[in-house]
């Protein structure tokens, strides 16, 4: 059984120019000790998709009835899309689920001390009493490698530094010892520098705590130096899954494709930038069949505008298997080559 | 601590020096009134039929120390108004600390307590309107404080003494009644006054309330969008104890940057309501003594006093913000 089982997920938002569907038809596992990056454009319903596992997406949001959020816990299996009342969301919320921002500065109250915001989380999900969760917070400051974490413990989130805050954000997420730990771009907002630190430390960590991990972000690099999986989103939809190498050295979605080949290489000085063509499509228009046809150069008239794509196993695997490689493209189903002899 | 220490003792400072700094400009305009202080008084003489001569007016110039240089009259008028000794008014003749003395508090009361009336209602009521899912409630509350906001303090004064004179035959003027408006303070004039003087706080702390209310909404809605918000409702803080700790604390910064400005604002109503509701002990000396007898020394005491109770104002919301908020304590944010 994975760790997080996420079924044909779709949401939607309501807002004054109609509704807008963020996320459509999502369906991945997350699996006990694993890392599994989702990568996309801004846009694209990464953040929207892993906010709704803790419903943390706001009132005008809206998760399909189909949709099944099934979370393996102590006592059995979980539907998160069922929990209702703010009690019951404490369990998704900090206590088997914690998640980690793009900002770490942002994301600490900036008039509340560090070990207070800590202190209380432990309070809300364990029966700790203060000095021990005082204690048990000085523990885990000191354990993600933050120095003089006594007196860190006690000072505000503007007295640290960019990656010290990051470290601090991380120690307070595992606090509770979660399952599952949510990283949203969690090195975005950080020097390269300190970036490879909080990765590296991030994969400790997944080992140690027995913990899986869902690790946001729009950069390819981070996935691939730390993520055992990964999903390509693309306007609230996964566009191809695999694990990170079959994905990396042989994208076969388009959009995949144009992604890697966007990044900008350290070998060759010479050659141009090749962006992805076009713009992301609003989204109030959302595009009908295939949501990337609009900049897909290989687009097929008649079939991409109007049928959505099939999940595909790539090169024949089957697409349930647990490692299977896996893309939504019609260029790859048998019966769209069928298609394009016809016309 | 010790930094709160050395806070509090700096912004004592910056607060003297700006009243130093006031007590030169407020001098400066008393000097530029034409006319001094003597010809002001024996011209009202000679009105009153008395022959003045030249002579008369330049003895009366050095009795009153108008000859010496301006800097060392400023310096002693600095001194004395420290002291709250503003010496004589120049046409009543009588010490203006007199004249001003329970009036000024009078009136310095009754526009602090609309203050603290307007807050004790605007913070709560505030905080539940932004955070309520409710659209009804906060609807309700939005269309009360614009009607707030709209309607005048001084026709919201005249419609209650209407209302009160028609039902109840009495227009509720005044700061006492009859029986108490010259008596010595006692516990019953106490009462009395306690009886009439909620008009006026009420009356004063209409709009204000309607303005705090809209500020302390709008700044608690702007949290809430923060991302702090949603990381400690990641972490399973719900309730109160989300909406207080987090984005309520976090939007009083600039709710207490503007008491100060609040407070001048109540004071600019104050002398119209002390009009209508003809509070002679409040307010209306205030125009007197700038308009009708331009008598530069009361004037002067006047603004140097309404100057340092904003200046106090300011100076306690200073330290308040200190105290809430360690990024202005530890001198990260001013």
């Amino acid at each position: 059984m994975p760790l997080l089982s996420v079924k044909d997920l779709t949401i939607y938002f309501n807002t004054d120019e109609g509704q807008i569907t963020a996320v459509e038809d999502v369906s991945f596992d997350v699996r006990r000790g694993e890392i599994l990056g989702i990568v996309g454009e801004s846009g694209s319903g990464k953040s929207v998709s892993t906010k709704s596992l803790m419903m943390l997406n706001g009132r005008n949001s809206q998760i399909s009835p189909e949709s099944r959020l099934i979370l393996e816990t102590d006592d059995g299996p979980v539907d998160i899309a069922s929990l209702s009342h703010v009690k019951d969301l404490r369990l998704v919320r900090g206590h088997s689920i914690s998640m980690i921002f793009q900002e770490p500065m942002a994301s600490f109250a900036p008039a509340v001390k560090i070990g207070k915001q800590m202190v209380e989380q432990l309070l809300i999900h364990t029966d700790l009493d203060k000095t021990t969760a005082k204690a048990r917070s000085i523990e885990i400051l000191s354990r993600v490698g933050i120095p003089d974490p006594e007196l860190r413990f006690n000072q505000f989130s503007f007295e640290l530094s960019g990656g010290m805050r990051q470290r601090a954000m991380i120690a307070m997420a595992l606090s509770t010892r979660p399952k599952l730990l949510i990283a949203d771009e969690p090195t975005t907002a950080l020097d390269v520098t300190i970036q490879a630190q909080v990765l590296a430390l991030i994969k400790d960590l997944v080992a140690e705590f027995d913990m899986s991990v869902i690790l946001i972000t729009h950069d390819l690099g981070v996935i691939a130096q730390t993520a055992d999986r990964v999903a390509v989103m693309y306007l609230g939809r996964i566009v191809e899954q695999g694990t990170t190498r079959d994905v990396i050295t042989s994208p076969q979605h388009p959009y995949t494709q144009g992604l890697i080949n966007s990044r900008p290489s350290l070998d060759h000085f010479e050659d141009p930038l090749t962006p992805l063509s076009g713009d992301l499509p609003s989204p109030l228009e959302r595009p009908q069949g295939c949501v990337f046809h609009t900049r897909c150069a290989h687009a097929i008239k008649g079939l991409c505008d109007t049928q959505k794509p099939p999940v595909i196993g790539v090169a024949g695997q089957d697409p349930t298997d647990e490692d299977a490689h896996n893309t939504s493209c019609h260029l790859l189903s048998p019966s769209a080559s069928e298609q394009v002899l016809v016309s | 601590m010790k930094q709160f220490g050395s806070f509090i003792a700096t912004r004592l400072f910056l607060a003297f020096t700006t009243l130093v700094i006031v007590s030169f400009i407020v001098f400066s305009l008393m000097e530029l009134v034409p006319g001094d202080c003597a010809e002001r008084y024996l011209a009202f003489k000679n009105t009153q039929g008395s022959g003045i001569s030249v002579e008369d007016i330049e003895a009366e110039r050095v009795r009153l120390g108008l000859d010496r240089p301006f800097v060392e009259r400023w310096g002693k008028w600095l001194v004395n108004a420290f002291q709250l000794e503003f010496g004589r008014s120049c046409i009543l003749r009588v010490e203006i600390s007199q004249l001003l003395g329970e009036k000024f508090l009078l009136s310095l009361a009754i526009c602090l307590a609309s203050l603290v009336f307007a807050y004790v209602i605007a913070l709560p009521v505030g905080i539940m309107a932004a955070a309520s899912e409710n659209r009804f409630l906060r609807n309700t509350l939005s269309f009360v404080s614009y009607f707030g906001l709209a309607m005048p303090n001084f026709l919201l004064a005249l419609c209650i003494m209407l209302f009160s004179t028609v039902y109840f035959g009495n227009s509720m003027t005044g700061l006492f009644s009859e029986d108490y408006r010259d008596a010595p303070w006692s516990m019953a004039r106490f009462m009395d006054f306690l009886g009439h003087v909620w008009l006026p706080i009420f009356i004063l702390g209409w709009s204000a309330t309607a303005f705090a209310l809209q500020t302390v909404r709008a700044l608690v809605s702007d949290e809430l969008g923060k991302l702090y918000v949603t990381a400690a409702k990641a972490r399973g803080v719900t309730g109160w104890a989300l909406l207080i700790r987090y984005p309520a604390r976090h939007s009083l910064n600039p709710i207490f940057n503007s008491l100060g400005f609040d407070l001048n604002r109540i004071f600019n109503e104050l002398p119209i309501i002390a009009l209508i509701l003809t509070l002679t002990d409040a307010g209306a000396l205030l125009i007197e003594a700038l308009a009708r007898s331009n008598d530069q020394q009361l004037a002067g005491a006047i603004i140097f006093l309404l100057t340092a109770s904003i200046v106090a104002v300011n100076l306690l919301s200073d330290i308040l913000l200190a105290a809430l908020d360690p990024r202005i304590r530890k001198g990260i944010m001013i």
